[in-house]
């Protein structure tokens, strides 16, 4: 008995180094990719809401840009609006069915938490549940793609920014339609790869890059970037560097996108698988 | 002893809180992370049980992983960071040993001796962190190139707080 408290007392430094290593590693497993969904959701609280007073002293300081984004997505959106009633006064009458048009509904939310020098990046949005977001929703800045949502507390979301080892997105080229999988490669917040574009197709340097709507997280026609450089692999495929239109230093304001015909989409879809 | 609990404290605060609200902001080109929070670790006095040591590195990496939304990556690291610490000050151990009751410092044990002490638990931090964080071992001179490029910042911005610290 008294070795083997001997034995306990010489290694203890070791043993308490062992236990503690293995309480880590548990968090690193259990939490890898899922860990901002879940752990967050009770912890997050007590840590938003410092990450939030300093998110109130930043917005003073881009209210100018702010001004600008949203000046700019005004024009926008009056020429839509614009475009539309077009269209529709042609029509002899048109029957206004909100139900079942509208896909997607968008809310908008301000970034609290944000960074972009990790392999794996998470920014956090003021609004929860509560406000109606829920997992899967996708998020944009302006009009380019952001990231999607990961969790969902009450009052707070955490969302994968398209700065992640993991996100992976169906995208493809807006000239000729040949889409392929656009992934992060860790190197550089303002450029992302676009591959699974096969060797034939011509590319142009500035074509632009935009969503499929394949996923049905993302509505189709989201810019993504634009082409800054491709090269040929060994493979048959073209691995593309793509100039991402989001500049994810300056996350702010963000516009979050659900999908309300989803389930409908996915479960025809399983059918036929 | 109390004074000594207070005084650690309120560093411990203070690196927190620059690490989370500055240097997690600072990124250059994407290689360099500086991770200043394990400064803390190297601070604490010589004589501190190894148990406590180790405690303390997990309550740091554990604060800092839930600031960063990184679970468990900054805690095993931080943890292996104070488990190397009472063997690398055993080898640095100069000829007559260490004052009793001192802490690492520059004055005590001069600017060289503090420098390598802090490349080595600096480096063997990073090391893990880094790999941790990308979780595979393809691209392995980037990871290697982030650490190394990541650590020279970590050591720069070390010294250069611990100067300002004994200004004060």
């Amino acid at each position: 008995m008294r070795n083997l408290i001997n034995f306990l007392l010489k290694y203890i430094s070791l043993i308490i180094f062992l236990i503690l290593e293995g309480i880590a590693f548990y968090l690193l497993g259990t939490g890898n990719s899922y860990h901002n969904s879940r752990i967050i959701k009770g912890v997050r609280g007590l840590t938003t809401g410092i990450e939030r007073k300093a998110s109130t002293v930043k917005t003073y300081f881009i209210l100018r840009e702010i001004n600008q984004t949203l000046a700019s997505e005004n024009i926008y959106l009056r020429n839509r609006i614009e475009q539309l009633e077009k269209k529709e006064n042609q029509l002899f009458f048109y029957v206004s069915d909100s139900v079942n048009q509208q896909q997607y509904n968008y809310l908008s939310a301000e970034v609290i938490g944000n960074s972009v020098n990790r392999q794996k990046n998470y920014f956090t949005l003021s609004k929860g549940e509560k406000h109606g977001l829920m997992v899967d929703m996708a998020v944009t800045s302006g009009d380019a793609v952001a990231g999607v949502i990961v969790g969902c507390s009450e009052n707070f979301s955490v969302a994968m920014s398209l700065l992640n080892l993991d996100f992976r997105l169906s995208a493809r080229i807006k000239s000729n339609g040949y889409f392929g999988s656009l992934t992060w490669d860790g190197r550089d917040y303002n450029h992302a790869i676009l591959s699974e574009i096969p060797q034939h197709i011509i590319i142009n340097l500035g074509d632009t890059v935009e969503t499929t709507g394949f996923s049905a997280i993302f509505p189709e026609g989201i810019m993504v970037g634009t082409i800054s450089g491709f090269e040929k692999t060994g493979s048959d495929f073209y691995k593309i560097t793509i100039s991402l239109s989001t500049d994810f230093k300056k996350l702010h304001f963000v516009n979050v996108i659900g999908n309300l015909k989803k389930t409908e989409q996915l479960e025809l879809v399983k059918q036929f698988q | 002893m109390i004074n000594n609990t207070l005084r650690f404290g309120l560093i411990f605060i203070l690196l927190i809180l620059f690490q989370v609200l500055l240097f997690n902001n600072i990124q250059f080109s994407g290689y360099v992370n500086p991770y200043v929070y394990i400064m803390f670790i190297l601070l604490l006095p010589i004589e501190l049980p190894a148990w406590l040591l180790l405690i303390l590195s997990f309550i740091t990496g554990l604060i800092i992983d839930f600031f960063s939304g990184s679970l468990g990556m900054h805690t095993a690291s931080s943890v292996l960071a104070g488990f190397v610490r009472p063997y690398v000050l055993q080898i640095l151990s100069p000829r007559d040993g260490y004052e009793p009751g001192s802490e690492p410092s520059i004055i005590i044990y001069g600017f060289r001796w503090f420098l390598i002490y802090t490349i080595i638990i600096v480096l063997i931090h990073h090391t893990a962190l880094f790999f941790l964080e990308v979780f595979r071992f393809t691209e392995f001179f980037r990871t290697l190139l982030r650490v190394l490029l990541s650590s020279l910042f970590s050591v720069t911005f070390i010294l250069f707080i611990d100067y300002f610290r004994k200004g004060r």
